[in-house]
């Protein structure tokens, strides 16, 4: 659910052939009546081994064994397309909601339509556009991960500032700010997190990929995303944010010592800020995202998870079973409230009493499941994820970074997504248009 | 850079000790016993082909193909692998980027490699000369960093680089600059090796007949000209196969900028032809693409190594 991409470390030597498979499928006997059936699970969700545990006291004829990919995001998803062939793969893996459509493409995960059933009457279409392709299920949505405004409540409120309500406001307040103590930043603009950058471009209104039929269309460069690349661009020239990347050493540190006293961040924000800036527990607040136009508001998301089974499995109706227990009971929810902090993608879910509860981070702010639960109802995500996210975003690191080092226009790195990404689709055989 | 030589079981050949005749039994070279030579050298041999060998000739296989997706808005149906020619191959080479990140490399190297035979070869000299002290404790602060592994010492040079964390003046010299950048990342991999060298050549400095440098001293040559008149000749062989080593561990330069990527701008996921392989490969998901880049390199560093060898020999044979 954290869009941590590439933040962890790669230190896998080049070895092609090399694709270690270290997780062997569950060696237990063909299922049967009462038969014990042991299940593989790969997350990286901090807490989740808690919610495992409970699951498995509760069912004793279905053990789940949990483990952690050796690296988050696309470095797990390329591993489980490679280990598919060999059919290696656990049976249940975590995959954030733009990365399941390449592991359809791929046939690494399974449809789960006929181990689970009445998903359209448990969730919202926003939510089931997530994870059902071409009428088939592919998973459970488990969280909504709406973006919203942290900020430093102690710095706003001695320098006399208000959280920004527009764009516009933001702005505004990053030059007030820096008026105010010309060292310090009201945020960062991030080249390492594309669902960053994704997630505000579908605040104002972008679209990178649409399906008609068979045929795809891309507008990585489209006019709303250019919008939002010109509007950071503004503020970087001006000196108003950092151009530092988000999870580098040089960020927790600023993050850390009120250098930098906002973050345009994500639900799962209060989660991560322990380990980015241990000694502000309790000084930061959350705030809706700034708005385009006063008034609307709309959000994007950055990040978002569901389970999948995959391909490989033996049991997949029994990795079903787990799945929907996880990601849509009672019992799995309100877990996955307490040990990861999870929003959940259920309507039902996000009226769990466990919510009342604030993330251990923001004691200070008792309201702010609420305002997760309010800033959940405006989503706006892209129509689908195109089915090579992963090249898309890694030519946004690649090129964001390199317009921020060269001081060059940032929408210009939008130009070259859009070629990097049209071409491998292309490429792999997919009909695009245009 | 890594100062690893895999040295390939060439020269006993087994073959060759089948076919030696019986007559010369007991002669000096002892090239006789059929199966025993053969016995002792296989291990050797089926651990290079299985684990050298056989992935290089299935990347090469892999490099000629591509994956094809089916029809269908998800390509509903397998994926399946097809044959592509010489695609991947003209894709790298006609690809800008394919160029910058050998130029960067080249850089790095055209920096590194200089410095490290020099450093090298200064601390191997110094350590060697009679007024050195402390020659026990100076040799082992030299070799130590050569026992921190690579992306250990790129994190904590990370972290000296990084204004916020740095104690070596980052917020006045921006280490992650787009010239900076080159000197940060040359000097982790020059740090990390130059121990390591230094040691080849100081036992190679060692082993020098003793004699010679007495005559000299008695002919009155000052310490510094028996180093560079006397020392450096008779080292020559040696700093010629410490430079090979560098430029081969130049061009697998990997964990120095893979690990300093996520601090800063500054270096992309591409930035030098090792990491736009595994890019490829495994970000991507173009394992064939990943193929054919790592063999272009593969072809580069034989090229390389052939080219550096024979000026390596030549400067010997001068001498």
């Amino acid at each position: 659910m954290y869009a941590r991409l590439g933040a962890g470390l790669l230190v896998a030597a080049l070895a092609l052939t090399a694709c270690s498979g270290n997780d062997s499928p569950a060696s237990s006997p063909a299922t049967g009546g009462n038969e014990k059936v042991e299940l593989t699970f790969v997350n990286w969700d901090g807490g989740m081994d808690k919610v495992v545990d409970e699951w498995n006291q509760l069912n004793p004829n279905i053990q789940v064994q949990l483990s952690k990919p050796s690296g988050t995001g696309y470095t797990l998803y390329n591993k489980l397309i490679t280990n598919n062939k060999a059919g290696t793969n656990p049976d249940i893996t975590q995959v954030e909601y733009q990365a399941l459509p390449a592991l359809i493409a791929n046939q690494v995960v399974v449809p789960l339509d006929d181990y689970v059933k009445g998903l359209d009457a448990k969730y919202d279409k926003a939510s089931l556009a997530q994870v059902q392709f071409e009428g088939k299920t592919y998973g459970v949505p488990q969280n909504v991960c709406p973006m919203v405004f942290f900020y430093r409540k102690d710095v706003f409120d001695k320098l006399g500032l208000k959280p920004p309500a527009t764009w516009d406001e933001y702005a505004t307040t990053a030059a007030a700010l820096k008026k105010a103590d010309p060292k310090k930043f009201i945020g960062n603009f991030t080249a390492a997190d594309p669902g960053w950058f994704a997630g505000l471009a579908q605040q104002a209104g972008a679209n990178w990929w649409k399906a008609d039929g068979d045929t795809w269309s891309v507008s990585i460069n489209d006019a709303a995303s250019k919008k939002v690349a010109d509007f950071w661009d503004g503020l970087i020239t001006k000196g108003l944010v950092s151009p530092q990347p988000n999870w580098s050493a040089q960020w927790n540190t600023e993050m850390n010592n009120g250098t930098i006293v906002g973050w345009v961040g994500a639900q799962w924000g209060p989660n991560q800020l322990p380990s980015i800036a241990k000694d502000t527990a309790g000084k930061w607040a959350a705030a809706p995202l700034p708005a385009w136009t006063a008034g609307d508001a709309t959000v994007g998301i950055w990040g978002g998870e569901t389970e999948a089974v995959t391909a490989n499995s033996k049991h997949p109706a029994e990795a079903a079973k787990f799945v929907e227990w996880l990601n849509s009971s009672e019992a799995g929810m309100t877990s996955l409230i307490k040990h990861v902090q999870a929003f959940p993608a259920s309507p039902a879910g996000q009226q769990l009493p466990a919510l009342k509860t604030p993330p251990p981070f923001m004691s200070n702010q008792p309201d702010y499941n609420t305002l997760m639960a309010t800033a959940a109802k405006s989503v706006r995500t892209f129509d689908i994820w195109g089915p090579n996210a992963n090249v898309t975003f890694d030519s946004y690191s690649n090129a964001f970074a390199a317009a921020l080092q060269k001081k060059t226009p940032l929408a210009g790195a939008l130009d070259t997504m859009q070629e990097a990404t049209v071409a491998d689709m292309k490429k792999l055989g997919f009909q695009v248009a245009g | 850079m890594s100062s690893r030589a895999d040295e390939p079981a060439a020269g006993s050949h087994p073959a060759a000790a089948r076919s030696a005749p019986h007559g010369v039994r007991g002669a000096r070279n002892g090239r006789h016993g059929g199966l025993l030579p053969a016995a002792l050298v296989s291990p050797a041999i089926i651990l290079l082909l299985l684990f050298t060998v056989a992935p290089a000739i299935y990347a090469v296989f892999l490099s000629f193909r591509r994956l094809q997706v089916g029809r269908g808005l998800l390509g509903g149906g397998k994926p399946t692998e097809v044959w592509t020619g010489f695609s991947n191959y003209t894709a790298a080479l006609t690809d800008g980027e394919f160029w910058a990140s050998l130029g960067r490399m080249l850089l790095i190297g055209a920096f590194g490699v200089p410095m490290t035979v020099v450093l090298a070869t200064v601390f191997a000299l110094c350590l060697d000369a009679k007024r050195a002290r402390l020659t026990g404790f100076a040799r082992l602060a030299i070799f130590l960093p050569y026992a921190v592994p690579g992306v250990v010492a790129s994190l904590l040079w990370g972290f000296l680089y990084l204004p916020a964390t740095s104690p070596i003046g980052g917020g006045t010299f921006d280490y992650f600059g787009s010239r900076g950048i080159f000197f940060s990342v040359a000097n982790v991999a020059v740090w990390g090796v130059v121990g390591f060298n230094m040691v080849i050549l100081y036992t190679t400095v060692r082993s020098l007949p003793r004699e010679l440098f007495e005559a000299a001293e008695l002919d009155g040559a000052s310490e510094f000209q028996i180093a560079v008149r006397v020392k450096l000749p008779l080292m020559a062989p040696a700093v010629a196969m410490v430079a090979l080593f560098s430029v081969i561990g130049a061009l697998q330069l990997f964990n120095e900028p893979t690990t300093l990527k996520p601090l800063a701008n500054a270096i992309s996921s591409t930035w030098v032809p090792l990491m736009r392989a595994y890019t490829d490969a495994f970000v991507d998901n173009s394992i064939y693409e990943g193929a054919a880049t790592s063999f272009l390199l593969i072809v580069m560093t034989v090229a390389a190594t052939v080219v550096v060898s024979a000026i390596g020999r030549r400067i010997g044979r001068a001498r």
